[in-house]
């Protein structure tokens, strides 16, 4: 698939921007989650309302690399508050970074919709917690806006 | 108009009051219910006092006990509106002890939580395909070996943000995929609902 370059400067310091939203498991858990972790920020828990940002530190941009989608995010360190706002319901949600993540580079391009309304490339991933007051987990990946609280 | 979550504690009164909840909660639809009025003055990045997570370790009427990964107890009551997921909307019947979940609803003043969804089982990995077959997807999830199993007449495909297909054959080896699906406890198996492939 072809890669545009990123933009600049990141699209989140200028005004919300679109992506899309997953859950991961963190903490201690059963399942496949059980050997997770605590995450990057070594506070990461599933029933916290928490998220995952693709750019928390240089090793964590090496990892993610939004830009490798035409993305750039902000740096956000552990403990900073994003708005999570589902673009099929209007749920909305501010959680706090506890880990790195998502690898949006591994889903370059992909989308998801709700009818007509789509958006495009991984950038945020919520806790169970944090995901289930804005859609069902059971959904598994949404459209969703993200600003800065 | 009642809340969702005053529908919820009324659904706790009594046996009429359940009917009524129930019907009120059935009215709206998936993607509204969650956007309707979480509880506020919940600090972003602490617990959510709303959500539960463990393995059940008793079902006894309409109470779920559950062991928390924390070593917390959680007393979780289904009601007439409460929704289950076990690979899809199943009954309560279907609520195992040994199956792990998630649960949210409206934490009651005796702590009980009156679920207004639990899942059962539900994990959503991410990782690489490393074998294909026509029953199972062999998934590397950072270095763990997982088996997804094809549920016929179940599991579906989302390749780049299209439409659910049941032909799972578009699959790779080496591809990059989200895996939603309900785990088979203590295996390190999992029952595919709906995989998300990228390309």
């Amino acid at each position: 698939m072809a890669r545009t370059p990123s933009t600049d400067p990141p699209a989140d310091l200028l005004a919300p921007v679109q992506g899309e939203v997953s859950w991961f498991c963190c903490g201690t858990a059963w399942g496949p989650c059980s050997s997770t972790g605590r995450g990057a920020c070594g506070t990461c828990n599933s029933g916290s309302l928490q998220h995952a940002w693709p750019n928390t530190s240089d090793a964590c941009w090496a990892i993610t690399r939004p830009d490798a989608c035409g993305v750039s995010l902000s740096r956000r360190t552990c403990g900073y508050q994003h708005r999570t706002t589902s673009l099929c319901g209007g749920g909305t949600v501010v959680t706090a970074i506890a880990d790195c993540g998502p690898q949006t580079d591994l889903f370059c391009g992909e989308r998801s919709c709700c009818g007509s309304t789509c958006a495009g490339n991984r950038l945020i991933d919520l806790t169970p917690a944090a995901y289930s007051r804005i859609a069902s987990l059971s959904t598994g990946l949404r459209p969703c806006e993200i600003s800065t609280v | 108009m009642a809340s969702r979550r005053d529908l919820l504690k009324s659904a706790l009164l009594g046996a009429g009051a359940g009917v009524v909840a129930a019907t009120a909660l059935g009215s709206l639809g998936p993607e509204a219910a969650f956007a309707a009025e979480p509880r506020l003055g919940v600090d972003p990045g602490a617990a959510d006092p709303d959500f539960a997570e463990g393995r059940i370790r008793s079902v006894k009427d309409d109470t779920l006990l559950v062991l928390g990964s924390n070593l917390v107890f959680h007393t979780i009551r289904v009601v007439g509106g409460t929704s289950l997921w076990k690979l899809g909307p199943v009954g309560l019947d279907q609520a195992r002890p040994g199956d792990g979940l998630y649960a949210r609803g409206v934490r009651m003043p005796d702590g009980m939580l009156a679920a207004e969804s639990v899942w059962l089982n539900i994990v959503n990995v991410k990782g690489h395909v490393k074998n294909i077959t026509r029953e199972k997807v062999h998934l590397d999830h950072k270095g763990q070996d997982i088996v997804c199993h094809v549920v016929a007449g179940t599991s579906v495909a989302i390749h780049a943000g299209g439409p659910a297909s049941g032909d799972l054959s578009v699959l790779r080896v080496g591809q990059h995929v989200q895996v939603l699906g309900a785990w088979r406890p203590d295996t390190n198996e999992v029952d595919i609902a709906t995989v998300f492939s990228p390309h």
